[in-house]
Formats: C-alpha cells, structure tokens, sequence
C-alpha cells in the first residue's frame, strides 16, 4: 500500500508495508506480512490479536531488535519515527533512538531485569547514556522515577535486586526505566498479561498518567480487550500477521466492519448474559505462518466465507474518520451483511 | 486485477475439517532427538568410528592370527612392517594384537564399570527419593563424605587393598562414580514428582505401573545415557592412567594403560611402542566424549525445534 | 551467618574425622607386611623395637586411637619405608612444588580459556568458533597423561629444548628454573583451557538469550557495555563457582604429571607411597588432601553467595 501523500505529518510513528520473516530450520515463517499503522502524538494506539499474530514481532521491529540472520525485516518495508525511516538507520541512530526516542516494556518483568544488578543502577544506565548525567545526578533521577511510579521507600528499592520486589512492583520499575529518558514514543508488549487483575489496573493507570504527563504516544500490544478499553485511543485488530481492522476505539468496539473484529468483541465474557449460555468462541485455529495462506488469513474459520475470501487478499476499505477493514464483504458485488450471530453469545447491540 | 464476479461472493463458510490444519507433523521427543543426532555430523561419524572400533576389538586380533602372548624373541622391538602392522615388543609379540586385545580389556572395564555405576546409583538415588525423611538424610550424608574425598585418591586407596585384578578395578572406579549418577536420579525424581503433569496424569487415573514407564522412565533415561556417555571415557582414561602408575591392573594383564605404561619404557628407543596404543586410545575417547556431546545437544529439551 | 559457619565447621571436622576412620580401617584390610623389607635382615630384638616403634605390635583399636590422637595434633608419624622421614617434613618440602605447578597450570588454563570462550560466544558460528570448538574437544580427549608424554618425548626427548625431568629447588622453588615448569604446566593447563573455555561460552550463549539483554539493547548500550555490565557479569557466575575446585584438585598434585616429569610434589609421592605400601605416608596424604579439598568446598559454596545475589547460605535459592 503505498503512504498517503506526506502532509503535514502529525504522526509520530508510521509503519509502512512491514514484512518480517525468521528463518528457521522447517522454513520461512512470516510473522508479519504487511503491515501498516500509525500512531500520532499523545495517542494511544493499541494493537490486539490472538497469541501468533505477529504483534510482538511488529513491536520489536519497531524497537530495532528484529536480529539477523534468523530475523529478516525485508525490503521494501519502512518505519518512519518523526519522519526519517529508522531501517536506515547506522549503529549510532539506533544508539541513540533506542531508549531514548523510543523505550519498550516487556510482558515478563522478571526476566527481563538483570538478576545481579540493583535497580537503580538498570535506570541509571538510561539516563547516563541518553541523557549524559553524572552518576550523582543520574543516581538522583532514578529515585524519583520510582517514586514516580509509585513505589513506596525508593530509595530503599533503588538499591534492592530485582527478584526482591513483587511481580507489580517490577513492572513498575520496567515503567520507570522506560520512561527515565522521556521518550516520544513507548512500545508495551502484553506489560499486564502476567500480572494479578487488581495490579493491572494500577500499572495501566500509571502508564496514562506518565503518558498524559509527557505527551508520548504509547503502541499497547495486548490480547486483551478490557485493556484495550482502558487505555486506547484508536485500534488496530491484527490476525495471522495482518492488520485486518484499524480505527477509533469506539468505532472498533461499536461498529466493527470484520468479522474477526466481531467474533473477538463477541467472545468476551459479559456478566449480563442469561446463566449457562455458552461463551462464544471462535471455532479453530489460526493457520500455520510457514505457508500462509494466499487469500484472507481469517478465510478458514469465517461464517461469512466467499469463494473470493479463498483466492484473494481483500483490500482495505476506508470508512469515516479512519476506519478501515480488509474485508471482502464491504465490496461493492458482495450481498447484503445479514447481523452475525455465532455460536453462543448474544447479539450486540447497535450492529 | 482481473474482473470479479458475482459468484465468488456467495456466502459459502467455513468448513469444519479447514479451521484446524497443522502444518507441521507433530513427532516424539524420541523420534525428534534421533532426527537431531542424525543430522550432526560429527556425532554420525562417531557413532561409525566406535563401531570400527568395535569390530576391530572383536576381530583385529586374528586378523593376522598372531595371539597377543607368543613371544618371538628373534623379532623383537621391530617397528611396524607388513608382518606385523604395529610392530612387535621386547618379546617379540605382536603388538597390533596385544593392542587390540588391550582396548578390549579397557573398553569391557569401562562399560562394565559404567553398569554397576548407573544399577547402583538409581538404586541409592530412587530410595533416597522414595523414603525420604531421615533415610534420605543419612543416604545423602554418606554421599558427601564420599565426595569430600578427591576421587582418585579414594580409587587408588581401593586398589591398594584391594589388589591388581581387574574385578578390583571394576569396584574401584565404579565406587567412587555412583555418587554423581544417585544424586541426579533423586533429584529428577523428585522434580518429577512434584511436576505438574505428573499430578495431571494421577488426576486422569493413570495407575503408578503407567506413571513410572512412561513418565518417569523415559526422563531418567535421557540423564542416565547422558551420564553413561560422560563415564565411558573417564573410566577409559582413569583406567589407563592407574594402570600407568603400576596400581591398576599390571602385566601380563593387558589393557591399554598396561600397553601405555610398558611402551613409556622404550619410548626413547621405539617410539612407536608408545605411539600405537596412546592413539587407539585417543581415539577411542575421542569418540565417546564427541558422541556424548552430540547425544546432549540432541536430548537436551530446549533445544528441541 | 555465624551459626551457620559454626554449624559447617563441624560438619567438616565430623567429615574429616570420618574420613581419617575409614581411611584407617582401609589400610588395615591390606594384605602384607609393610616393615617386611626393612625388617627382614634385622636381629630378632632390634625387630622388634622396630614393630614396636610403628606400634604395629598392638591391636587395632589401640592403634586406632593413637593414630587419631596424633592426627588431631597434626602428628602423622614416620614414614614405615624410609626412615626418619616424618609425614610433616614430606608435606612442608612437596607441597609448595605442587602448588606452584598447581598455580601455575592453572592461571595459564583458565585465563587462556576465558578468553577463548569469549571469543567462541561473541563470534557464534563463525570459523573462531569451530576452532574453539575443535581445540576444546581435542584438548578434553587426550589425556593429559598421554598429552604429557608426547610433550616429554617431543620437546625434551627429540628437540631437546626442556629438561626431560626434574623441577627446581631451594631458592629458585617459586619464581626461578623456569625451563623445567614449562612442559608439565603446558600439559596440565589444556584441560582447564578445554574446561573454561566450553563453560564461559554455554553460560554466555544462555546469558545472551536472556530477555535481560534485550532491554539491554532496547536501552541503546554500546555493545561493549552490553557485554561488560550484563552479559560477562552473569556468565561469570558459574565460573566464579568451578574455580575453587580447580584450583583445589591441582594443588593436590596431579599423580600422573608428576609421575611422568618426576616432580617431587605430593602427588609423586602418594603414587610412590603406594607401590611401596607406606601406610604412615599414605594416612598422612590422604588425610591432608582430603582436609584442603573439605575447605575448598566450604570455600566454593561461601562463593556462590557472594557471586548470585538471589543464593542465600541455607541453601535455598530465592
């Protein structure tokens, strides 16, 4: 898909036809074939699928850490950050625009802190590469950023380890790390998928506070759609390493256009369904990524299938204020959309 | 793009038999593991050196159908020649066949060796899981006095007293080993029995007769061959070595430390006499030691793809 | 942190004295007469003061207690072979030639095998790694008794550029006569370069796979610092746990070195101590050696605390 002619680009991330492949010993897998979004500033994009879709991959190549040779990002595809394309970026660039013009929070708060160094020390390190204080003031910084994030005694913590704080308080200190540099931009892979329901909350709260306070432009990446309506301004519903839906959040949970988009706003779990109604669920399984297949990727377990869904990618139909969806059914031979009902569930409101 | 037409946009569905396709054949831990270690090279070719071996064990020595114990005075300490491939010793035997027999002894020693240690340590490591409480305790503390001590010091004590026969050797090696082999065992054991999915299958009705053979068995089998494939040639150069210093097995006993040890003697003069046995025997551990890495990578859980 | 330590020390002593016992029961089970050959042109009462002297003409137990008693005040006896000799005097003179040998071996091994672990870890799959790779599997393979060998028929034998045998004493003990340590360090050091080397590189390709090291690089570190801070931090851990073991199995004296350069260390004379059925000596030893290898080991789990913040000392790993 070819960009929109380069207005007055108000975008702060804009990812542009991303392919990505990794090599491995039973083939090619394409985790991610196509993809394009964008995120302006102070917004919050949130991109959801099913565990496979390609959303960690597509948050790593924006961070730069897709490794070569088993990861590709192929040609052809471009990431624009502020404007300049970050894949043709030289090893300094990416120094500097890693951690420092864009952070990442990873689901695992535990793994992904080193073990045997404090935890002030690990923000430390941002702010004295980035930010270039001495380790006085950086020492100072770090302190405050815990204190930022609500973590009680930071001074106390700032010289603990990391297995010596609970699993929330971890993640805060991910947060803390993340934000140490005042990056325009914030990548969160599932940062709450690990964590109690009560401590989600907390940690997205603190998210939104630190992103209203420094009007960054967050990318949530999540499978869940509670989170989604927490904190997300616009959607983008990927599936099988495409973006098959993007839009408002309201349209996106409101007036979805695919029927991926539908099966997944139907298949939460409402408390004021009728006792012992089935939960909806969407029958089978995503298809393999090592020989995807060549029409829709949702074509194999979509009630609405056509023979054309089988042969051919469907192309993004636009609808207002930036509502798009790959969908056969929205060209203009297809029939008449009759209101979907699945298995189980009730129909929603408003369709 | 080519036209469309209204008949590609019938309404058609999804087909119950598409919506799980699974590309990739699913296999075994085992069938996995043997398709690994077929694809390493290196531990192919180990695999086909160690059969040579073997078959050269069994049958080097009638080869040229000189026994290893004649002694032909008038063709002593000749270097190799198309009578004699290895060349003879001192006394005129044959040293292709005395060298053979002699990785024949060694090899026999080490596996013999390795079976008590793996019997005995399974043993000791599955009681000390299985009692636990105070047996355990003591079990273990035994264990560490025995580890407390440097492991050929303690062979070498045993072959003191116990003399220069190979059955001393067996016990002598294998006493000294068990202790690594029975920690393992109860830990895995217990990791296992704690283990999720272990409990899943108690919860599922399977009898402790199925719970041992197909869960616990097969995860033991894969540390145990692992084990072995490290011991193996330990043992082979343990033996040598002891047998070098005059306190494992002695002459007319032959294994390739003897082999060694008489060779060192004319190592100025026949070089050879040292050379043949210390490259079989290198050889021979190489092998193993290859073989062992290979089977580790192959069995090794995490690496599998 | 001092119960602990107090409970360990008894623990060590218990198991040295368990050790000392077993050891001392051993030897009696072996067959024969050690004073038979000094003894055997003797006169029938000098014979005796003889046997009496190595209390060999009381029973067992008695001897049992005496033995321990003198053990516990760090008296091993003299030697039954040679005369005068006592097992003090043959430590004090050996080992300081073993632990230079020991030291030696391994400062040499271990520092060239970190670095070659590095280099195979950083430069995955590439030709240095394969050569690494090769170098270790070659150097575990050949046992350094035939390694030693080799060396000495080679270098010493044919070149003549070493002395084949010998180590040098009196002033020159540490720091001089180089030319005799080099082929028995050089064939003792290869297994700790095989040994290091492997180890550093599997614990920095698992260190290296780690999510740490992504936020790491997500954090825009240079990859030196990368490497210092996180990376090597980490790998070294396991490292930093062998290392007392290796240094405490070549202080004890390779036996089969010393045998093959005829190095006067304690691990020479065990082996000699042996084929001559010298029991003293060989109580003496063992009871010496198996004492340093207790402390070692006390040492090495004292380590693991300081290295891996999340060990604690009873045991329990957080």
């Amino acid at each position: 898909m070819e960009s929109e002619k380069r207005q007055i680009d108000t975008s702060v991330l804009r990812v542009e036809d991303l392919r990505v492949s990794y090599h491995t010993y039973a083939g090619e897998v394409q985790a991610v074939r196509g993809v394009s979004f964008h995120v302006d500033k102070g917004e919050a994009l949130a991109i959801v699928g099913e565990s496979g879709c390609g959303k960690s991959v597509t948050a790593k190549s924006v961070m730069g850490l897709i490794k070569p040779p088993q990861g590709e990002v192929k040609k052809g595809s471009a990431i624009y950050f502020q404007e300049e394309n970050i894949l043709n970026y030289n090893k300094q660039q990416w120094q500097q625009y890693k951690g420092g013009k864009c952070s990442i929070i990873f689901q695992d708060a535990l793994a992904a802190l080193n073990p045997t160094m404090r935890i002030g020390k690990q923000i430390m390190e941002n702010l004295q590469i980035h930010k270039r204080m001495s380790k006085k003031q950086a020492a100072a910084e770090a302190v405050e950023m815990l204190r930022r994030v609500g973590i009680p005694e930071p001074e106390k913590r700032a010289r603990q380890y990391p297995f010596e704080l609970s699993g929330g308080m971890r993640q805060r200190v991910m947060i803390a790390i993340a934000f140490a540099c005042d990056p325009p931009l914030l990548i969160c892979d599932e940062p709450t998928t690990a964590l109690d329901v009560t401590i989600q909350g907390q940690i997205l709260d603190i998210i939104k506070d630190l992103q209203k306070e420094k009007n960054t432009s967050v990318v949530m990446i999540t499978h869940d759609l509670g989170v989604v309506a927490n904190i997300a301004q616009r959607i983008a519903v990927m599936y099988c390493g495409m973006i098959v839906e993007t839009g408002l959040a309201e349209d996106i949970f409101y007036r979805p256009k695919h029927p991926y988009t539908w099966a997944l706003i139907r298949s939460v779990p409402r408390l004021d369904l009728e006792n012992k109604q089935e939960l909806a669920t969407i029958p089978g399984t995503p298809p393999d990524l090592l020989s995807p297949p060549k029409g829709c990727p949702f074509s194999t377990r979509c009630t609405f299938c056509m023979p054309v869904c089988l042969e051919r990618m469907p192309e993004q139909t636009p609808f207002e204020e930036g509502h798009t969806a790959a969908c056969w059914l929205h060209h203009p031979i297809a029939p008449e959309t009759p209101v979907p009902v699945l298995k189980g569930g009730a129909a929603h409101e408003g369709m | 793009m080519s036209e469309l037409s209204k008949d590609q946009f019938k309404i058609i569905g999804y087909k119950e038999e598409n919506i799980n396709k699974i590309e990739r054949p699913t296999i075994s831990y085992w069938q996995d593991a043997w398709r690994r270690l077929k694809k390493n090279p290196i531990a192919m070719m180990s695999i086909v050196v160690l059969g040579l071996l073997v078959v050269l064990i069994i049958v080097g020595p009638y080869i040229q159908n000189y026994d290893y114990i004649t002694m032909n005075v008038a063709k002593k300490n000749q270097g190799p020649t198309g009578a004699n491939w290895f060349g003879t010793d001192n006394l005129g035997r044959d040293l292709f066949a005395r060298t053979w027999v002699g990785a024949r002894a060694s090899i026999l020693i080490a596996i013999l060796a390795t079976g008590i240690k793996l019997l005995f340590g399974v043993a000791y490591g599955a009681a000390m899981a299985h009692f636990g409480g105070w047996v355990d305790e003591l079990l273990m503390r035994i264990i560490e006095v025995i580890n407390s001590i440097p492991s050929l010091l303690l062979t070498i004590l045993i072959m003191m007293v116990l003399g220069n026969s190979f059955p001393a050797l067996l016990v002598a090696l294998s006493i000294t080993s068990w202790c690594n082999t029975a920690r393992q065992v109860r830990g895995m054991i217990k990791q296992l029995r704690e283990s999720e999915y272990i409990y899943a299958a108690e919860v599922l009705g399977a009898g402790p007769l199925r719970i041992i053979f197909k869960h616990y068995i097969p995860n033991m089998i894969g540390i145990l061959i692992l084990d072995a494939s490290t011991a193996i040639p330990s043992f082979i150069f343990t033996e040598a070595g002891l047998s070098f210093l005059g306190i494992g097995l002695k002459s007319p006993d032959i294994s390739l430390g003897v082999l060694i040890s008489l060779g060192q003697q004319s190592m100025d003069f026949y070089p050879y006499q040292l050379l043949f046995p210390c490259l079989i025997l290198c050889v021979i551990v190489m092998a193993f030691n290859l073989l062992g890495d290979g089977l580790r990578d192959a069995l090794d859980p995490k690496l599998r793809r | 942190m001092g119960k602990y330590l107090l409970r360990r020390v008894l623990e060590m002593v218990l198991t040295l004295f368990l050790i000392a016992t077993a050891t001392f029961f051993l030897l009696e089970a072996v067959p024969g007469d050690p004073l038979a050959e000094r003894a055997d042109k003797m006169a029938p009462e000098i014979r005796a003061n003889l046997y009496a002297k190595y209390g060999l003409d009381k029973p067992m137990l008695e001897r049992y207690v005496i033995t321990m008693k003198g053990i516990c005040m760090g008296d091993f006896g003299e030697s039954f072979v040679y005369a005068g000799q006592t097992v003090q005097s043959l430590i004090k003179t050996r080992l300081p030639v073993s632990a230079r040998l020991g030291l030696q071996q391994v400062i040499l091994g271990v520092g060239v095998g970190l670095l070659l672990g590095i280099l195979a870890a950083m430069k995955r799959g590439s030709v240095w790694d394969y050569l690494v790779i090769a170098l270790s599997v070659l150097m575990i393979s050949i046992p350094h008794l035939i390694f030693g060998l080799l060396l000495q028929r080679f270098f010493a034998g044919s070149l003549q550029w070493f002395p084949t045998i010998g180590w040098p004493e009196g002033s020159d003990l540490w720091l001089g006569g180089w030319e005799y340590t080099v082929l028995p360090t050089l064939t003792g050091c290869f297994t700790y370069i095989a040994t290091y080397a492997r180890l550093l590189k599997t614990s920095m390709l698992d260190v290296i796979g780690q999510d740490y090291v992504l936020t790491a690089e997500s954090k825009g570190l240079s990859q030196g610092r990368i490497v210092r801070k996180h990376i090597l931090r980490n790998s070294f851990i396991p490292i930093i746990t062998q290392l007392p073991m290796s240094i405490a199995m070549c202080i004890t004296g390779s036996f089969f070195i010393e045998s093959i350069f005829s190095i006067p260390g304690i691990g020479q004379y065990y082996v000699l101590a042996v084929n001559n059925q010298d029991l003293s000596i060989i109580m003496g030893e063992t009871v010496i050696l198996a004492a340093m290898y207790i402390i070692v080991l006390f040492i090495t789990d004292l380590l693991y605390v300081v290295v891996d913040p999340r060990i604690t000392l009873t045991g329990e790993s957080k």
